[in-house]
């Protein structure tokens, strides 16, 4: 294993692929917010990046939902959730999880996203430079 | 020097104050200085990381110059007009505190020379400008408690 050169520029990201798979709804609050922050940072470096919702995680993008969730960081969850489509985040919710899980159709969502089965998980995980698990 | 709600406004600069954008520019030499306004640094709290797109890097009006991170605020700094980046301050990403202690000093982020410098015309300056300051800060209601001393 070699590191880089401490002295290096780090590589510009821009136009690299990630994919964010979300799996933690309401049920734990504080986990919420790192993957909504996180994506808008990297969003802001002009990296394409798409989260991808499932499980319970949908629920977080129910429409009069993420306002009601109160964080530490003084915020409700929609400030970050808010940041992450201003920075051009695409957000995804799995179709399977909405109808079994969540009791979720597509307009009980925010607008913004856009409902997509699993098989679209498949082809974006295999075209994104990195995948990321939340 | 203009100060609303405690931020203070420099009346030499021109400024892009768009969407998220609350961005400064000074122009010297035919080159532009770029750095965030005091209410900026005060709207994002304690700055942790600033990265600037390379030397060299040509960009359009309205696209990321540099990413900046505070705890409660993630988001690109746009380019203000077109242009090449021609020097980066790479104090400023050691040290991103810089940009909440010094916005309009040591804080400032990058210099670039306008392809266009017709749309400097476009920024705000004057009256203007602290018209658009005055609705950004009370919507988001800012108040800058930056230690002038």
């Amino acid at each position: 294993m070699s590191e880089p050169p401490a002295s290096s520029a780090p590589p510009d990201p821009t136009g690299k692929r990630i994919l964010m798979i979300v799996t933690t709804g309401p049920e734990e609050r504080d986990k919420t917010y790192a993957p909504f922050f996180t994506a808008a940072l990297m969003a802001a470096m002009e990296i394409d990046t798409t989260m991808f919702f499932m499980m319970h995680a949908p629920e977080l993008l129910k429409k009069g939902t993420a306002e009601k969730i109160p964080l530490r960081q003084g915020h409700t969850l929609r400030h970050f959730v808010d940041m992450a489509i201003e920075n051009g985040v695409k957000l995804l919710a799995c179709a399977e999880s909405c109808r079994d899980l969540c009791d979720l159709g597509p307009g009980d969502l925010l607008p913004e996203v856009k409902v997509v089965g699993a098989p679209t998980m498949a082809d974006l995980a295999l075209d994104a430079d990195a995948v990321l698990s939340f | 020097m203009a100060i609303i709600e405690g931020c203070e406004i420099p009346e030499d600069r021109l400024y892009y104050i768009e969407r998220t954008q609350m961005t400064w520019v000074k122009v010297e030499d035919g080159r532009i200085t770029i750095g965030a306004t005091d209410p900026a640094q005060a709207r994002a709290g304690r700055i942790l990381f600033l990265r600037v797109k390379p030397v060299g890097t040509v960009r359009e009006r309205g696209k990321p110059i540099a990413t900046v991170e505070s705890g409660k605020w993630a988001g690109p700094i746009l380019a203000p007009v077109g242009g090449t980046i021609v020097e980066v301050n790479s104090e400023a990403e050691k040290e991103p505190t810089l940009l909440n202690s010094d916005p309009y000093g040591q804080g400032w982020v990058a210099r670039m020379t306008p392809s266009a410098p017709a749309q400097l015309a476009e920024l705000l300056s004057g009256d203007a400008a602290l018209a658009k300051f005055r609705e950004v800060i009370t919507r988001d209601q800012i108040h800058c408690s930056r230690n002038h001393s």
